[in-house]
């Protein structure tokens, strides 16, 4: 897979074919959302499995989610700084075809999309809440 | 010696990349036992005699620091050699873990982590001398890097 220099604005809105979300807590609160359109997601979970067959498809979403959380944990202290401490959850899948209209409602803090031969692949950061210090909440 | 080696994390992909890790590693391999939360993996402690346990922290059911805590509470398997591989990066929580794991054998390997990280931590804790190792280690780029 080889990143593209500059992402052309057709292939910014080529819906996404799979996408998930990482919900935190901490000293600011939100979710991780990694989304992915294009065949980038099969060649990803064979390049994890350092296999050259087709990994299933439980096996392309446990990548993602995989991959989703090691962003979201290595992401979080480079904002909150390295002794804060963040309740990561579970990664959960985001329903096909309703990524879109959850960034309508909402626009993420902080987004990257990355573009490749084989696809899209994009990194949003969703914040909803003030500093948990500033609010009591864990 | 053998290791007989538990791997516990709740991502199937993440269970295969270690596993595909420790194969590569030359360490000398017994049986391999995977689990998908800290429950699954003491039903494993219990059942089977393990070596060395790599162990992720964030999961359902069972985290791997509460799993880690009732390890070191059995006499039986309180000694137990444990690797944490996670994505945890706080420096509050990895210093927790590791005041509460002195005196332990423990170590912990950052997600993402190189095969090669891997198996160097490997070396480190369970003591496995270079003679004991088979074949010629893992090649950089050889396995899966994560």
């Amino acid at each position: 897979m080889l990143p593209e220099p500059v992402l052309e604005p057709e292939r910014l809105t080529t819906p996404a074919t799979a996408a998930v979300s990482v919900p935190f807590r901490g000293p600011v609160n939100g979710r991780l959302v990694v989304a992915v359109a294009g065949d980038i997601l099969p060649a990803i979970a064979a390049n994890m499995l350092a296999e050259d067959d087709l990994p299933s498809d439980h096996q392309q979403q446990d990548a993602l989610r995989e991959i989703a959380n090691v962003i979201c944990g290595n992401l979080l202290p480079r904002i909150a700084g390295p002794k804060a401490v963040f309740k990561i959850s579970a990664p959960e899948a985001i329903p096909a075809g309703t990524l879109a209209g959850s960034c309508q409602r909402e626009s993420p803090a902080a987004a990257v999309h990355i573009g490749l031969d084989l696809g899209r692949a994009d990194v949003m950061l969703f914040l909803t809440s003030e500093a948990a210090h500033h609010t009591g909440q864990p | 010696m053998a290791f007989n080696v538990l791997v516990v994390d709740d991502s199937a992909v993440m269970r295969k990349m270690i596993v595909k890790t420790l194969r590569l590693s030359g360490l000398p391999l017994g049986e391999i036992h995977e689990a998908g939360d800290g429950q699954e993996g003491l039903r494993v402690l219990e059942e089977h005699w393990i070596d060395l346990a790599m162990v992720d922290i964030n999961m359902p059911v069972m985290t791997g620091e509460e799993m880690i805590a009732r390890v070191r509470e059995n006499p039986q398997t309180r000694d137990l050699k444990v690797i944490v591989v996670s994505t945890e990066s706080s420096e509050t929580r990895i210093d927790m873990l590791q005041d509460q794991e002195a005196g332990f054998g423990a170590g912990f390997v950052h997600k993402p982590f190189s095969p090669e990280t891997l198996r160097q931590k490997i070396v480190d804790l369970t003591g496995v001398s270079c003679d004991e190792l088979t074949g010629d280690g893992i090649a950089p780029g050889s396995g899966p890097d994560f």
